[in-house]
């Protein structure tokens, strides 16, 4: 399932443009041959949890969330390996993806803003309480499922909508 | 030629560290710009940095500028391969010395075009 909320303009993430960025990575490091599909998601996907925040002119956190089968085939595709990645590998691959992913849709935003390093995590989640979620992708490669979920500064999504509402 | 690949992360060191060996560079990584310098004080000096912009310790941007203020590191070629993709970040590693500017994700010809377009793949790579 894909769905965005109605949060209009400045603090919005298009979907389209997040699914764009992210076929691109998966692309340039994954291989063309098996595209990213679109597909129906439990709400809880457990395994591994990777996630990067933007501060500055625009506030939001992206995390990408990914079972464990699914990050060891990432992992030991990026690291053109056959043999089973060590759970180090796995870390910082999966840091490096959602850096890579975050890293793209910050661009998408005008304004100074200053990525952060990764942080990756495993059975751990929930964003800060202080971001609204923005856009979601649920999505398999391989039959594996995998989640991108960006959020923004509530009070700047906030008041984007009275700004626009008004 | 020698090349010192400088990024926190092993898996994208891993990625850097394929494309130019096969293009039959020798390699060296680097976790953060601090590493990187202290490598090269230490030498071989490399003919190119392959730069990770956001890192723990000194950023590559840092590093840039420090290189460059080293008249006897003059010669090494500079390119910077990072997620910031921001017109003013790649105006200001441009400004500070680096010599190219390759935004992730990337393929292996971004990689080798852009190395090209510097004079810095070898002849028997392309033979």
């Amino acid at each position: 399932m894909t769905t965005t909320t109605d949060t209009p303009v400045d603090t919005v993430v298009r979907v389209e443009d997040v699914r764009a960025l992210l076929d691109g990575v998966w692309e340039s490091f994954l291989g063309a041959e098996e595209p990213l599909l679109t597909a129906a998601l439990p709400a809880h996907l457990g395994g591994w949890t990777a996630a990067v925040s933007v501060t500055g002119t625009w506030r939001a956190q992206i995390t990408i969330e990914v079972v464990d089968p699914l990050a060891r085939l990432v992992t030991a595709h990026m690291l053109g390996r056959d043999e089973e990645p060590a759970v180090e590998d796995v870390r910082d691959a999966l840091g490096e993806l959602v850096n890579m992913v975050g890293g793209n849709i910050k661009s998408l935003h005008h304004g100074t803003a200053m990525l952060s390093l990764p942080w990756v995590g495993y059975g751990e989640d929930a964003p800060p309480p202080l971001l609204r979620e923005t856009c979601r992708l649920d999505l398999t490669w391989r039959g594996l499922p995998l989640r991108v979920l960006v959020h923004v500064s509530a009070s700047a999504a906030a008041a984007d909508e009275r700004r626009h509402s008004g | 030629m020698h090349a010192l690949i400088i990024d926190d992360s092993t898996t994208m060191r891993s990625i850097l560290r394929r494309i130019v060996t096969g293009l039959g560079y020798t390699t060296a990584e680097a976790g953060d710009g601090q590493q990187a310098l202290d490598q090269m004080e230490a030498g071989p000096l490399p003919d190119l940095c392959l730069i990770d912009w956001n890192m723990p310790v000194m950023d590559g941007y840092t590093f840039v500028t420090r290189v460059r203020d080293r008249e006897e590191w003059r010669d090494v070629t500079l390119m910077m391969v990072t997620t910031e993709s921001e017109h003013n970040q790649i105006v200001r590693a441009l400004a500070a010395g680096a010599h190219e500017y390759v935004i992730k994700p990337f393929t292996p010809d971004a990689i080798i075009e852009k190395l090209d377009l510097l004079g810095l793949v070898p002849q028997e790579a392309t033979a």
